[in-house]
């Protein structure tokens, strides 16, 4: 229910980027939004509230486009680096609780990109 | 067509980031903690604070942000037990925002309290994603919800730095297996302290109060 409110800021972001812009490009083709693997946000939820929210501005019609980024973590103890079975979240090597998440809890917007 | 691609690389998170800092930076200066209490409706978030009003009343000074009905019931509840409580308006809102947070953190006495707790909404999913600046978020679990709930929410338990399990009480009654949970607990966060408490008639709540009065030690 969160993604609401998180794709307005998304948008926002968006439309805000384009607003520098000059001239003012002529429509939004497509926005690139990254997620990391532990962040819980459905993506049919997102796609509906982008759809509603671009609806009258310049980016209608645009395509959201979502990356995933893998959650990994490294072993404090032994030194292990790599992806995590979440919601398993202990060293894969050591079996150690001892694992700091490097990557997986990403929320970004990447790029736009426009029709000039 | 004249097609162009601009790099934004910015974190969506990042004004409700900046509120979150904010609230930081205020409990900071004023030595005050604030605790971020995240489970589902009817966990027994409200019975936990109204148990610490009744046991450390004389030790401690809180006050608690209401975040989790629009009704001001839990609020009231509270209050009947000379708790300082006021009710955040969320907009029937899923999770509570750093700004809003921030607004009514600063409306409190601060210069007389030593912790402030936030009774996030009830819901395990959209209170974790957002940072509220507080220095430790709770998760408060009721042994009636079944002992899979932390793998099925793991950001949540990953992000907390203790967690509750309540009513106790009722555990003859269930079929539950504590060592399930808290090896789910474990799975997804090793180095976190697991509290087994009956908040409702006061048993086993010593150690939860003790960790709480650490916190206000150590801040
Ligand atoms: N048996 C028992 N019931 C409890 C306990 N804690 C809370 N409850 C009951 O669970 C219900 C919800 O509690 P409440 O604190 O309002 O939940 P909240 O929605 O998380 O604030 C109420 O009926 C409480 O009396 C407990 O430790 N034991
Ligand atoms: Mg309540
Ligand atoms: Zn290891």
């Amino acid at each position: 229910m969160h993604e609401f409110s998180i794709c307005q800021s998304l948008v926002d972001m968006a439309l805000n980027e384009i607003k520098k812009i000059e001239p003012a490009p002529v429509r939004v083709i497509k926005v690139i939004v990254v997620i990391g693997g532990l962040r819980q946000i459905i993506l049919e939820q997102l796609q509906f509230a982008y759809d509603v929210l671009i609806k009258d501005t310049i980016a209608e019609g645009s395509v959201l486009e979502v990356e995933y980024i893998p959650v990994c973590g490294k072993c404090k103890e032994c030194g292990w680096e790599g992806f995590l079975e979440v919601p398993v979240m202990l060293c894969v090597e050591c079996g150690e609780a001892s694992v700091d998440i490097t990557s997986g809890k990403e929320l970004y917007l990447k790029q736009v990109e426009i029709d000039e | 067509m004249n097609e162009k691609t601009i790099k934004v690389y910015k974190d969506l998170m990042g004004a409700n980031a900046e509120w979150a800092q904010k609230t930081r930076d205020l409990l900071k200066k004023k030595k005050v903690v604030m605790l971020n209490l995240i489970g589902s409706p009817g966990s027994g978030k409200t019975v936990l604070l109204e148990r610490l009003a009744k046991d450390c009343s004389d030790s401690l000074s809180f006050s608690v942000l209401e975040g989790d009905v629009e009704t001001t019931k839990d609020a009231e509840r509270l209050q009947k037990l000379d708790i300082l409580a006021s009710q955040l308006l969320t907009g029937g809102a899923c999770h509570l925002e750093a700004k809003l947070v921030h607004y009514a953190l600063k409306d409190l006495p601060l210069d007389e309290l030593d912790i402030v707790f936030v009774e996030n909404v009830g819901n395990l999913v959209c209170p974790a994603e957002f940072d509220i600046g507080e220095e430790a978020k709770i998760a408060v679990l009721s042994v009636t919800e079944g002992e899979e709930k932390p793998s099925k929410y793991p950001l949540l338990f990953n992000e907390a730095s203790a967690v509750v399990l309540t009513k106790t009480d009722l555990l003859p009654h269930l079929n539950y297996k504590i060592g399930v949970c808290m090896e789910a607990i474990k799975d997804v966060n090793g180095s976190i302290p697991v509290f087994q408490v009956d908040a409702l008639n006061g048993n086993g709540v010593e150690q939860w109060h003790e960790w709480i009065k650490e916190r206000v030690r150590a801040c």
